[in-house]
């Protein structure tokens, strides 16, 4: 345990989330000094000081969830480096197994700056009025972010401090191969429906969002999430690692492979969080985001562009599909 | 929306405002400075070593007694080659030599230079050999701190070795290793593996211990344990346990000083924060008169985010340029001794430049992060100054 | 277009120090009216022109400028409104000291949107009617009462706002410098804006182009 924690990276990275952690938590005793207090319509000194405490509530979360969203790549960097050190793993994917912290720590990340964004979203909103008519919700929300948030941290020590270096993990081929069988596609898949839902999902996303169907966009692009990341480790991940039985989410997120994992993951889940986020501005808060979702589709075009470029090329290379 | 302006006026207030954020950027620079000679010297020293570990065998078994490695016998050799996937079997002779009026040791490392493997290895690690004229006396090649000491001890070209029968050995100081090897040869001799037996007093049926290599990684457990049940009182040292413990090592003494790091940090963030709320009437004054002429708070929070910007960009890249030229152009005198000093004979190493964009990530991690949470308070502060303020 | 309804502002409120600046004020100004608020310091001019600008809000009561309620808006918006239709001139210039006088005139129009050089021509314009053109480049703080004063007016003009608010303006200038500020006053006057005016200088106190005067004592007003 100790060699993990003295790594380098470890040591920034738990340091970092600490200090930011630390500052979440002044946000959140401000916050619920505004939830007790806050009242528009009166004209106290209180309240004023109560209006420029938002102000600091707010760039908290901004400044806190910019640094989250350079420091979830930077996890995912430190992850891979300890591969060397644990026997058995050779990318992140037998490192977040390395104990049963490591999978809901990383889904937990992803959800906390979905929803992080989406607090931002309704708070520019909500300074555009002139009455701060969100307020209280804005103030609720962030509270359920906050709990979430003390939730990723305690994960966070939690799993750092349990990776055993003695004892081997299994390596991505056999936590996604089919070698072992117990691991195939969800819902009897195969491949080919996989990528007929893959693409058709897509088209969906931007039907929906384009013709403004808040509700069926939202649902459509959880489900392009969900097939996405099967797609890409099942049959697009193939084509990036030229193997038809390497299946693996974080291999290609090394520098073999020109770290293209990192813009192939980028790409997805802001787009989708940027769709979500207009479809949610748009239902609920009556906000046409048009240009959020002109960048939205843009992104997932070029995601779904990335992939399908690795299968073209390969086949124009070698002729032939894996 | 043109941002253009803002630029514009950022740049004027930042150049007419320097003195404010000389201090910080002063000391941002020096900590940014250590910290990254550290990493880039205990990253460099990881590299070469992990690369001189590339190349040696995967397994060296020697034999036991008492928990203490002792002679091997020579005929082990066969009974290893014996053992299906394994290759490249080579008995080696190598010890430390007791400089005995001082406490001071050489690594005597023997090669057979009739075999041909090792004789090309020795040739590309000390480029312009002449093997023959090497080989028509008794010489031996030795590193740069052996060189240093025999000279200073009187040794100019051959040096007495004294043997464990009581008589002397005249072997002759052929050439020097080349210092780029200097952070594992600096204490070595290699000589003929003949002379090294003589040295010791081994027999010739026996051997310091054997390397071999095993291809195949799924055979490396099974390996092990055929040849426990070959000879009970065997050792057997992996390449890749070896390797962990260099990584370790490297984490280890790295992972040290950022702990230091650590309590410096909290120092720093404090004085920022101080220093940053310090400036407080001055500047309350300009910033209210900014609210006054129109500016949000919003607006001042980002003028403020900016600045801070600013300075943390270019307090990181002055720090981690210096740290560069100070590691990799200098050899950094001084820090380099915190990680080879206790090492046998003082040595000097030429650091390899390893720059991985992952290290400055972590580095620049490390400083901005603490750096901007302890301003962004104060920032906050004097960002919600009411504009009225610039009417006292 | 300014509406001033049953306006209080109390200081300290809540604590011994309470003080109560202005009470239940109601005033009326109209679109290119010029106004003078003539009283002592301390009688709350200060205060009503900060709470018109939106520079403080008032503990109770409204005011309305040009139909929109100023009284309760939140900052962005309060600066928004500052920042296009409010040109203030203080009695201590408050000016950046150490930017030069073509840096303090941009500086209010930085956050607008528009682009560097529409700035810098709206400066230059603005500077020109505040005769203080040659001195663009001049250090704020190497300049005198009266140049730091036209540098002021043309900061509080560059964009052009419909309504131009002076706190005690000539308070630190000679007799001079005073008239000639009462001139820029007049010919701002005569392109239809809306001037209000907080002094107890007589010279204002017989102007042509005033067409109200408004005495306030302890926080209340005591004759128009």
């Amino acid at each position: 345990m100790n060699e993990i924690l003295l790594s380098n990276e470890v040591i920034v990275y738990l340091l970092s989330e600490t200090v930011l952690y630390i500052l979440l938590f002044i946000a959140f005793l401000s916050t619920l000094g505004l939830l007790k207090r806050w009242n528009f319509d009166v004209f106290t000194t209180e309240q004023f000081a109560l209006e420029n405490r938002s102000y600091l509530v707010m760039t908290i979360i901004f400044f806190v969830m910019l640094l989250k969203v350079v420091l979830l790549p930077y996890f995912v960097y430190t992850i891979d480096n300890l591969s060397n050190l644990i026997p058995g793993a050779m990318c992140g994917a037998g490192v977040i197994k390395a104990n049963e912290y490591g999978n809901p720590l990383l889904s937990l990340k992803i959800i906390i700056l979905f929803l992080s964004g989406l607090w931002l979203s309704m708070n520019s909103i909500d300074l555009k009025a002139k009455s701060y008519p969100y307020l209280k919700l804005k103030s609720w929300f962030f509270v359920l972010i906050f709990l979430l948030f003390s939730a990723e941290f305690l994960l966070d020590i939690l799993y750092f401090t349990h990776i055993e270096t003695t004892n081997p993990v299994s390596c991505c081929s056999v936590i996604f191969g089919q070698t072992g069988g117990a691991n195939g596609l969800p819902f009897g898949l195969d491949i080919s429906k996989l990528l007929i839902l893959f693409y058709l999902l897509f088209a969906l996303v931007i039907l929906t969002t384009v013709s403004e169907m808040a509700v069926m966009s939202i649902i459509a692009s959880l489900l392009f999430g969900v097939i996405a990341y099967y797609s890409v480790v099942y049959f697009f991940g193939t084509y990036i690692y030229e193997l038809p039985t390497h299946l693996c989410p974080f291999c290609m997120l090394q520098d073999h492979y020109f770290y293209v994992g990192y813009l192939l993951w980028g790409l997805l889940l802001l787009g989708l969080f940027l769709t979500i986020d207009a479809a949610i501005m748009q239902s609920f808060f009556k906000q046409p985001a048009k240009s959020l979702k002109r960048i939205s589709l843009l992104l997932l075009s070029l995601f779904v562009l990335l992939c399908s470029a690795y299968v073209a090329v390969y086949y124009f290379k070698n002729g032939v599909f894996l | 929306m043109n941002s253009n302006a803002f630029l514009h006026f950022l740049t004027l207030l930042l150049f007419k405002q320097k003195g404010k954020h000389i201090g910080a950027v002063l000391i941002s620079v020096i900590i940014i400075f250590l910290l990254s000679s550290v990493l880039f010297i205990s990253s460099s020293l990881q590299h070469t070593l992990l690369g001189t570990l590339e190349s040696q065998s995967d397994f060296t078994v020697s034999r036991v007694q008492a928990g203490k490695s002792i002679n091997t016998p020579l005929e082990w050799v066969d009974k290893v080659l014996e053992i299906n996937g394994i290759s490249k079997v080579a008995p080696r002779v190598y010890g430390r030599y007791f400089f005995a009026p001082r406490e001071e040791s050489f690594l005597v490392v023997g090669v057979d230079l009739f075999d041909e493997q090792s004789s090309k290895e020795l040739q590309s690690l000390v480029k312009d050999l002449d093997l023959k004229s090497f080989l028509s006396t008794e010489s031996m090649l030795v590193g740069e701190g052996v060189k240093t000491f025999l000279t200073e001890h009187y040794y100019k070209e051959y040096f007495s070795f004294k043997t464990p029968d009581g008589k002397f050995k005249k072997v002759k100081m052929f050439q020097t290793l080349p210092s780029q090897t200097n952070l594992i040869a600096n204490d070595m001799i290699i000589m003929p593996i003949e002379l090294a037996r003589e040295i010791f007093g081994l027999g010739e049926d026996e051997v310091t211990d054997i390397t071999f290599n095993v291809p195949n990684d799924a055979e490396w457990d099974n390996i092990i344990a055929k040849l426990h049940l070959l000879f009970y009182d065997v050792r057997v040292v992996e390449k890749r346990e070896i390797k962990k413990a260099y990584e370790n090592l490297y984490n280890y003494k790295g992972g040290l000083f950022l702990i230091l790091y650590l309590v410096t940090m909290i120092t720093f963030m404090l004085i920022l924060y101080q220093r940053y709320s310090m400036v407080y009437s001055t500047e309350r004054k300009e910033i209210g008169i900014l609210r006054a002429v129109g500016w949000s708070i919003k607006d001042i929070l980002k003028l403020k985010f900016y600045e801070t910007a600013v300075v943390v960009l270019v307090s990181f890249v002055l720090g981690v340029v210096l740290a560069y030229l100070y590691v990799f152009i200098w050899d950094a005198p001084l820090l380099s001794q915190i990680f080879l000093g206790g090492a046998n004979l003082p040595n000097h190493v030429e650091f390899v430049p390893v720059l991985e964009f992952g290290l400055l990530g972590s580095i620049f991690l490390f400083y901005a992060i603490p750096f901007l949470a302890a301003v962004l308070i104060p920032a906050w502060k004097i960002a919600v100054t009411p504009p009225k303020e610039a009417m006292l | 277009m300014i509406s001033v309804e049953n306006v209080s502002k109390i200081f300290n409120e809540g604590t011994p120090q309470a003080f109560e600046a202005l009470k239940s004020i109601d005033l009326e100004v109209s679109q290119g009216e010029t106004m003078i608020l003539s009283g002592v310091s301390g009688s709350g001019k200060s205060t009503l022109l900060s709470l018109i600008a939106a520079l403080d809000k008032p503990s109770s009561g409204k005011i309305v400028v040009e139909g929109e309620l100023i009284s309760k808006l939140p900052d962005l918006h309060a600066s928004a409104y500052r920042a296009k239709s409010i040109g203030f001139i203080f009695q201590h210039f408050n000016l950046l000291e150490s930017l030069s006088v073509e840096e303090n005139v941009i500086a209010p129009l930085i956050n607008s949107g528009l682009d560097i050089k529409t700035i810098k021509d709206k400066a230059a314009k603005s500077m020109k009617s505040a005769a203080i053109s040659h001195k663009a480049s001049q250090q704020v703080k190497e300049l005198s009462g009266g140049e730091k004063q036209r540098c002021a007016i043309a900061r509080a003009l560059v964009h052009e706002p419909e309504l131009i608010i002076c706190d005690e303006p000539t308070a630190n200038l000679d007799k001079a410098n005073s008239l000639k500020f009462i001139e820029i006053l007049q010919s701002l006057h005569e392109r239809g804006k809306t001037i209000i005016v907080a002094t107890h200088d007589p010279l204002f106190e017989t102007l042509s182009f005033v067409s109200k005067v408004v005495h306030m004592e302890d926080g209340v007003i005591s004759s128009e």
